[in-house]
């Protein structure tokens, strides 16, 4: 896709220019920000579930071979095949490897960000498979030919009345109206066929767990379980980090998960898939192939990034995020976008092509504040600024521009002249208090005025305060 | 066996250095987190789970309608009393259950031939939780896991002696009534529903338009 060659600053410049996609994204990210918000308020044990699922998680990634090895040994005694694979590319090798033995041709996917992360629509795609996105949101950002933008809402850079007017191009019947309840009813009428006329169903997880060898996956539509079930074979890929010891431990990261989403307190469905169907078994798959994926997570482990194993996908650090507000997820050009997007992306694009995300961060901490496993957002992208100034990546002119402060800095004295000179040189552009223009600093001036000021340098003030003490 | 496994398994061994504790120490430790439940969960809003479970489906987070009879028995008329007042066709899909097929449906005038591609489907749930007014459905020989999912109308009776309190409850349940794992477990909380376009919550997704409810008073005690 083009849009990749583009740098951030192309595609956050892109964004802001877009007014309908400011427009889409406040619609979605404030009400799933403000029913977020009331979720947490009405229960009342979240500081201590947060505290909780932290513990959960920070254990399970503690003795994480361990939890591996045993939910290997149970899933494989449910009848389930596993798949350990270290690459992105090897994820999706194993994946279209099973649909060529089994001769697919109908593909049904329920939605997985993993499955973004490993670029596994383009693969299957590639393969020659007929690739079903079945979640709304996907099936939409399918049709118009994009990626998602968001990790829970995927479709979420789109408007209603874009929605709209995909649909009305591209179903075989059109919908009755423009009016959400007949767009869904417009691809529930659209999928339902190629539902049940897959040959393989391709899920990811959003739990592992370890004592039973199940996978759970957690939906509102009804689209993973439908994916699932009718097809000869379902394909899990997941990350190794999704692992939790067992059941109950699951619901109460669950509990976290939906809340810091949606607001919602459940989903509609809350399914657990243990291993192919049994004997006497009226439906189910015949085949269960579960795909570990690696792909950095343990170098994660290894680099200082331990903590971002925690992370549950739910999404509320992007719908708090000033930034993402702004841009919007595509800006972000990685599978996941706003904060939690920014520390991953460097691990699996490398920081040298992806050391603008970082940078672009307030680190205003509303991340974190909302992070339901208490991940510390800004402090892992600050680690990712200061490696990428040891590496050498930052632009010569801000390197020098650093150097040049930091010489000044360490000697006092010339440091107070040059900021004596500053002043006297930024009021001679001062009208009435602001700093409208000013040589040198259209970077700031062109979008927003700079207060003027105070005649003296703060030095100067405080010493000339001393002296009026005695 | 295969080499990605040893070396994803040696990576982390050696991102992880230390004595490695043994099997016994770490589930103790696992065993900690799934303690005082009650310090990391909502409390419920009433004693009796059956009223909690009911006054949450009534209220407004959850897409679903509820009716309440005395005994099984009972089930073919309230069946036939929702669809006649949701002006729907008295012709259903039955799960293969034999505590459903035993009944005498006819009596009711419901005819039990209907289909479950976009019919109407009657269940029963293996438990109910009263947190969220969730429903959990166990896949077996005599429960299709499509059951759930392919009918428009998905009618659901639940005894109220298999209500428990919280998520974790029915995990403890399952296992003491010795269905641990089955191959699905299915907990579904209200009808279908998407939140994708604009986040304006629309029922009917992909699957089930309308879920209703129907608890079963059983003759003993209920939540004894």
């Amino acid at each position: 896709m083009a849009a990749v060659t583009l740098t951030f600053k192309d595609r956050a410049k892109a964004a802001l220019a877009n007014p309908s996609l400011k427009a889409a994204i406040e619609r979605t990210a404030g009400t799933a920000e403000k029913n977020r918000t009331a979720a947490v308020s009405r229960f009342a044990e979240f500081e201590a579930a947060r505290e909780r699922g932290r513990a959960i998680k920070d254990h399970v990634i503690a003795h994480l071979g361990h939890y591996l090895e045993k939910f290997e040994k149970n899933a494989i005694a449910s009848g389930a095949k596993v798949h350990w694979t270290q690459t992105s590319g090897e994820a999706c090798r194993i994946v279209t490897g099973i649909c060529k033995t089994a001769g697919a041709k109908r593909v049904t996917r329920s939605k997985s960000m993993l499955g973004e992360e490993i670029g596994l629509p383009h693969a299957l795609d590639a393969a020659g498979l007929e690739r079903v996105e079945t979640d709304l949101a996907e099936h939409i950002v399918q049709l118009a030919g994009e990626t998602p933008s968001h990790i829970v809402w995927p479709a979420m850079h789109k408007t209603r009345e874009d929605v709209a007017r995909l649909f009305k191009a591209r179903h075989r019947q059109a919908p009755a109206s423009g009016e959400v309840a007949d767009l869904v009813a417009s691809a529930r009428r659209e999928l339902r066929q190629k539902f049940l006329s897959a040959d393989i169903g391709i899920s990811g997880a959003n739990f592992l767990i370890a004592d039973t060898g199940a996978v759970c996956t957690v939906t509102n539509e009804g689209n993973a379980e439908l994916t699932t079930t009718p097809p000869r074979i379902h394909i899990v890929t997941a990350g190794i980090e999704k692992l939790v010891p067992s059941i109950e431990h699951a619901f109460i990261l669950l509990r976290l998960l939906v809340r810091s989403a949606t607001g919602g307190d459940i989903t509609q469905y809350t399914t657990f898939h243990c291993g192919p169907k049994r004997k006497g078994d009226a439906d189910g798959p015949e085949e269960f192939h579960i795909v570990l994926v690696d792909n950095g997570r343990t170098r994660m482990l290894a680099q200082g990034l331990k903590e971002m194993l925690r992370c549950i996908r739910c999404g509320a650090c992007m719908n708090n995020c000033v930034v993402y507000r702004q841009i919007g997820g595509h800006a972000y050009g990685g599978a996941y976008p706003g904060p939690m997007g920014s520390v991953l992306t460097p691990v699996f694009d490398g920081l040298a092509k992806s050391r603008d995300l970082p940078h672009a961060c307030t680190l205003n901490g509303k991340c974190a504040e909302v992070c339901p496993v208490q991940i510390p957002l800004p402090s892992l992208l600050r680690g990712w600024r200061d490696r990428s100034w040891r590496e050498g990546l930052e632009p010569s002119v801000a390197r020098a521009g650093i150097a040049g402060w930091a010489f000044v800095a360490r000697r006092p004295s010339l440091y107070r002249l040059a900021a004596a000179i500053s002043v006297k040189w930024m009021r001679l552009f001062r009208k009435g208090g602001w700093i409208k223009s000013m040589p040198f600093a259209g970077g700031w001036t062109g979008h927003r005025d700079f207060p003027a000021p105070q005649r003296t340098t703060f030095i100067q003030a405080y010493k000339a305060g001393k002296r009026g003490e005695k | 066996m295969s080499s990605a496994r040893q070396q994803i398994l040696s990576a982390v061994a050696k991102a992880l250095p230390g004595k490695k504790p043994d099997a016994t120490a770490i589930a103790e430790e696992a065993r900690l987190f799934i303690g005082d439940l009650d310090a990391v969960r909502p409390a419920l809003p009433l004693p009796n789970l059956t009223e909690c479970f009911l006054q949450r489906v009534e209220g407004s987070k959850v897409g679903a309608t509820v009716g309440r009879v005395a005994s099984v028995l009972e089930l073919p008329d309230a069946v036939a009393r929702h669809l006649a007042a949701r002006k729907l066709p008295a012709r259903i899909a039955l799960q293969p259950s034999s505590s459903l097929t035993s009944l005498d449906w006819s009596a009711a005038g419901i005819a039990c031939d209907g289909v479950i591609d976009d019919g109407i489907v009657v269940g029963f749930a293996r438990w109910g939780i009263a947190e969220n007014a969730t429903l959990v459905m166990h896949s077996a020989s005599d429960a299709p896991v499509l059951l759930n999912f392919l009918p428009a109308v998905h009618i659901v009776a639940v005894h109220a002696s298999s209500i428990v309190a919280h998520l974790e409850d029915y995990a403890a349940a399952a296992r003491r009534a010795g269905d641990p794992a089955p191959r699905n477990a299915c907990l579904i909380t209200g009808a279908s529903g998407t939140a994708d376009i604009e986040a304006n919550l629309v029922l009917g997704a992909h699957g089930p338009r309308e879920l209703h409810i129907i608890v079963v008073d059983d003759v003993a005690e209920p939540n004894a």
